[in-house]
């Protein structure tokens, strides 16, 4: 188990900066997630740490040992691939073995340590099968007995779930959570999918064309954003473009439309902004310390135990969420709505995009 | 970090000695045995009483020399009378404009021809299926079989005055026909090469993606405009790799130009040109053929840039990809029908009898049959030389008869029309009355040499048989036989041949010293070829598929360049390269002393047939997802573990394929083989032997085909092997 630190990690492929100067620090013992969308460098970022390719600029630490140049047979940081990268001409008993066997430990102790691994995963008794002989779950499962097998001081997931269907995703993800809790190693975790992160992360880093934007626990990172890109990225939201008007220390009014919203918190510098407000804490009911606005209902949208309410406030286009309840059955479009949003709900952000 | 030297020459950030061995020892070895050898004939090529110079070009590209000309005469055939029957003998031959324009229009015609016929049968088999397909697809199979000499001597002969086709036009117009000199070698090798076009085209056609002849047609497009606008274009690529390789191999042949070589115009091409000034010379060769080889050369390597820029730009057809899909094919109408079963099953029932013909000879012991013929009625004219002087009485025979000499004509139901010289003795009675002469009594034994119509060319044989006539006598005492007629028996005339069945042949080629030694070399030499060749394909392949290093393209080129150089530069170049650098050593070619074959011959082999098996082994290692590599070196195991533990098994069957398909050609290979190779018999591979049977009737050309069958024997097995090891389809030659 290790401490991974990474200063300043720039990685160019010839005209292309995949990594412009990251530095994060994966504590012992925690699931950490990179997250972000497709083609943002989480892969490099992965493939750096695992040595299986080398930065451009910066250092990787584990613990106190600078390993930037070490290969990454001598790493000890196990990757498990996106595709599994399984051996087709070995049997799972021999993928997993493999690890082992490079170890040079005695056959006995291989077979045991085998044995412990697929029980892990639980595929005991899948030995003697071939990686073509085995549905994608279960590859998924034979990558992560090989991977583990060998007590790696560092676990790299690379869109482990991305080739599972819906069902097994979810089994899958409780199974790597309880694996690492039960074995209490490091892992950092991939994924562009920020349900999946939230739910299975202890912290997350959420990264954007080459730089982390933030980092944090799920919920800081889910109900604090720092970046109108972490904030977007994090579920479905308002993003409302609008300008800073007045400023009285951090406390500011902000217009949009013909909207002035007074006492919100900012400080920022710029005075192109955009409000972020979560759809399910509007509320269309009178709540306090709120600011009310005040449009006509364009649609609303039924998902069964919640219901999308969307209003239109001069131009804008605002969606509430809301248990379904009865009295929100009777909401119509074109009639007038008013929607209810506590300041502290309101996050205003340096417009970014 | 840093990007060091090692990540910009071989694309690893660390220095991993094994890939650097990957890349340079494959580069080091074709600089070593290809480059710096062509480069040796090179320098020679540009110098001119020891300086730097173009004599030797110039005095090729001056027009009307021997080498670019006009020629003397455009007719496209000759007609000649036949000896003897007098009938009329169309000779085809081409026409002369110099040794370097013949060479490509020759090549020209062949690359054309070939992908003509190829083309077709490519599409028949790809878009149509029909009663008899299976018939077609096993038939087609024949033509890859390669079998040098034997093949061209075989169409050679299908297309001599007596030849069947020849036979024929006697039957039906009456006159003859020889297609001999350039015409003779421009259809040996059509023949020999149209399946390299036919397997490109094939799979050209095969993976073209139907939905995209779908639309046109769904867009109106049908029939030969569609052809002509969809899916010609989309093979073409495929075609023209295909016609690249005829145009070089055809340009480079020996074989043929060798098998018609005793026709002067057959010889005027420059891969026979090279071949004969280079081995009949002795001592010093002149710089005019590296000169030559040069020109071919260059041809060679525009063809192969030329294409693969091409086809680079044009890798149309595999760009949607959308997983399998089932090749569209339909059934024939009424007028392809018809092409198909009166057009193309004759076209390619002719294209396999180079290899039937091969297996024929090779089988059949031929016994000429002889019979006599009693019916002959003859008149000799001649002259007698009786013993002593004549007066008027009757003269017996003196012991063992008078002596006469004469000419015959005569006539046979049999045999027909008689035309000869005669000689030999008369038994029997001569009366003298005042000066006129009776003769009777028999003709015994006489030697008739001639002509009888029936048969074709002269026969010889003895006659016998009953004679009366007249005579005059002549002073000196000898008789002038004016017109004596007589019944005539003709004993042992040449009534035909006999074709038997026979292994005596392959027993020989097997029990022979002699032959069986050019056997045993050629397998040894391929062998160890292979074993080089599995080596530098698997340290390319692996080199250029992992690694992005600036040595990456390099690599790529020259592990193909051994297809764009002819052979015989490459003996050339050794030839040169090797008494330089090696003199009075096994590998020194002029040293006839100490020269062994073996060395420049397996290094020849494994520089020439390369290219087919790292193709083979760098499909394999693009099949093999970089993953699985990294998830090893991952796990902690070496380069050199994870290659030998994770690529190489999954790559095996590949390397298997390449091997295969690299002996085959290795134990074939003609122009290094019957040059460098033949400077010492005893070390000599099988084609130098075949070689010497066609060029100076050393052997017979039976045993030549036996040594051809032997070949397709081993050409089988292989395609055997590799469909039942790898159930790959054996892919034989192919460049895109
Ligand atoms: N080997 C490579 N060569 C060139 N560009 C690469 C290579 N690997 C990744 N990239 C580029 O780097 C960027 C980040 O890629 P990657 O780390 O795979 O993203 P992610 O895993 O977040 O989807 C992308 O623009 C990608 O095209
Ligand atoms: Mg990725």
């Amino acid at each position: 188990m290790v401490e991974v630190r990474l200063e300043n990690i720039v990685k160019r492929f010839g005209e292309t900066v995949a990594l412009k100067g990251i530095s994060l620090h994966i504590k012992h013992g925690e699931l950490f997630t990179l997250l972000g969308p497709s083609g943002c460098g989480k892969s490099t970022t992965l493939r750096i740490i695992a040595g299986l390719d080398y930065p451009t600029e910066g250092k990787v630490f584990f613990g106190d040992q600078d390993v930037t140049n070490l290969s990454s047979s001598d790493r000890g940081a196990v990757l498990v691939f996106q595709n599994y990268a399984l051996w087709p001409h070995m049997s799972v008993f021999d993928n997993v073995a493999y690890g082992l066997r490079i170890r040079k430990l005695p056959k006995g102790e291989v077979e045991k340590r085998v044995k412990w691994a697929l029980e892990l995963v639980k595929l005991q008794g899948f030995e003697d099968r071939y990686p073509t002989q085995l549905s994608g779950g279960q590859q998924q499962r034979v990558a992560i007995a090989r991977a583990l097998v060998v007590e790696p001081k560092l676990l790299l997931l690379d869109e482990p779930l991305s080739n599972l269907d819906a069902k097994l995703r979810l089994e899958m993800r409780s199974e790597i959570r309880r694996i690492q809790r039960e074995l209490g190693i490091t892992v950092l975790y991939v994924t562009h999918d920020q349900e999946e992160a939230m739910a299975i992360s202890d912290r997350i880093a959420v990264m954007n064309v080459g730089t982390v934007e933030q980092v944090g626990s799920p919920r800081e990172i889910y109900e604090h954003p720092k970046t109108e890109f972490v904030a977007s990225f994090m579920g479905k939201t308002n993003v409302i473009p609008a300008k800073v008007t007045e400023r009285e220390g951090d406390r500011v009014t902000v217009e949009f439309e013909s909207f002035r919203l007074e006492g919100l918190t900012y400080s920022g510098e710029k005075d192109d902004v955009v409000i972020v407000i979560r759809p399910e804490r509007i509320s269309l009911h009178p709540v306090e310390d709120a600011i009310t606005l005040e449009g006509t209902v364009d649609l609303v949208e039924y998902y069964g135990f919640f219901v999308e309410v969307i209003g239109v406030f001069g131009e804008r286009r605002i969606i509430a969420r809301t248990i379904s309840t009865r009295e929100v059955s009777v909401i119509r479009p074109t009639q007038p709505i008013k929607f209810y949003i506590r300041r502290d709900d309101i996050l205003v952000l340096p417009k970014q995009l | 970090m840093k990007s060091n030297w090692s990540e910009r020459l071989f694309g690893t950030p660390k220095f991993e000695p094994l890939v650097a061995t990957s890349y340079l020892f494959p580069l080091l070895y074709l600089l070593f045995f290809l480059i710096i050898p062509v480069l040796a004939m090179l320098a020679i090529a540009f110098t001119y009483n020891g300086s730097l110079s173009l004599h030797w070009f110039r005095e090729i590209f001056s027009f009307n020399s021997d080498y670019i000309k006009l020629p003397s005469t455009w007719s496209l055939f000759q007609s000649v009378k036949m000896p003897g029957t007098g009938e009329t003998l169309y000779i085809i031959q081409g026409l002369d404009f110099g040794i370097v324009l013949n060479s490509i229009i020759v090549a020209s015609v062949v690359t054309l021809l070939a992908s003509f016929i190829g083309t077709i049968f490519a599409f028949l088999m790809a878009r149509y299926t029909f009663p008899g397909k299976n018939l077609f697809r096993i038939l087609l199979f024949i033509p890859l079989l390669v079998t040098p000499f034997v093949s061209a001597y075989v169409v050679q002969q299908i297309f001599s005055e007596y030849g069947i086709v020849s036979s024929i036009l006697h039957a039906l117009f009456g006159f003859r026909v020889r297609v001999d000199g350039l015409a003779g070698i421009a259809l040996a090798q059509s023949i020999t090469y149209y399946p390299i076009v036919y397997l490109n085209a094939y799979a050209s056609f095969i993976n073209i993606d139907p939905s995209l002849e779908e639309q046109a047609e769904n867009l109106g497009s049908r029939g030969f405009h569609l052809f002509r606008t969809v899916t010609f274009p989309l093979a073409l690529p495929g075609i023209a790799a295909g016609a690249t390789l005829v145009f070089i191999f055809s340009l480079e042949d020996l074989a043929a130009p060798i098998v018609f070589h005793s026709n002067d115009l057959a010889k005027r091409i420059m891969s026979y040109q090279i071949f004969s000034k280079f081995l009949f010379g002795t001592g010093e060769r002149s710089p005019l053929i590296a000169a030559l080889a040069i020109v071919m050369l260059t041809l060679a390597i525009i063809a192969f840039l030329g294409i693969r820029k091409y086809v680079s730009l044009r890798q149309y057809a595999m760009l949607s990809k959308g997983g399998r899909w089932s090749p569209r094919v339909s059934k024939p109408r009424i007028g392809q029908a018809l092409i198909i079963y009166l057009l193309l099953l004759p076209l390619l029932l002719f294209t396999i009898t180079p290899q039937v013909g091969v297996v024929q000879l090779a089988f059949t012991e031929q016994h000429r049959i002889v019979t006599n013929v009693t019916d002959i009625t003859a008149s000799v004219t001649g002259v007698m030389y009786p013993t002593g002087s004549i007066t008027n009485g009757t003269l017996v025979t003196p012991k063992g008869g008078w002596f006469f000499q004469g000419t015959v004509k005569g006539y046979s139901d049999s045999i027909g029309v008689i035309n000869g010289s005669i000689s030999g003795f008369f038994v029997g009675k001569v009366t003298v009355n005042n000066g006129e002469v009776k003769l009777t009594g028999d003709i015994s034994y006489a030697d008739f040499q001639g002509l009888a119509s029936r048969y074709n060319g002269t026969i010889h044989t003895q006659m016998k048989g009953p004679i009366t006539g007249t005579g005059e006598l002549l002073s000196g005492g000898t008789v002038n036989l004016t017109s004596t007629r007589f019944k005539a028996t003709m004993f042992n005339i040449p009534a035909g041949q006999v074709s038997k069945f026979s292994f005596n042949y392959v027993k020989q080629m097997i029990l022979t010293p002699d032959v069986r030694r050019y056997i045993v070399n050629s397998l040894l030499y391929s062998t160890v070829a292979v074993i080089l060749i599995v080596l530098l394909s698997i340290t390319s392949s692996y080199a250029t598929s992992r690694f992005k290093g600036a040595l990456t393209p390099v690599l790529e080129s020259i592990v193909i360049l051994p297809m764009a150089v002819p052979g015989i530069v490459v003996a050339m170049g050794y030839f040169y390269f090797f008494h330089l650098v090696f003199p009075g050593t096994p590998l020194d070619p002029i040293s006839p002393a100490t020269f062994n074959p073996a060395y420049v011959l397996i290094l020849a082999y494994s520089v020439r047939r390369l290219p087919f098996a790292a193709r083979s082994v760098y499909a394999g290692l693009q099949q093999v997802h970089v993953s699985l590599e990294e998830a090893s070196m991952n796990l902690g195991a070496s380069r050199w573990k994870t290659v030998t533990g994770i690529v190489l098994p999954l790559i095996s069957l590949n390397v298997f394929g390449g091997a295969m398909l690299s002996f085959v050609y290795a134990m074939s290979e003609t122009s290094v083989g019957i040059t460098l190779g033949s400077l010492n018999m005893a070390k000599a591979p099988i084609t130098a032997f075949m070689k010497e049977v066609l060029l100076s009737a050393a052997g017979s050309i039976n045993i030549a085909a036996a040594l051809g069958v032997l070949l397709i024997t081993v050409q089988i097995i292989s395609i055997v092997l590799v469909n039942v090891i790898t159930k790959q389809r054996y892919s034989f030659i192919g460049l895109s």
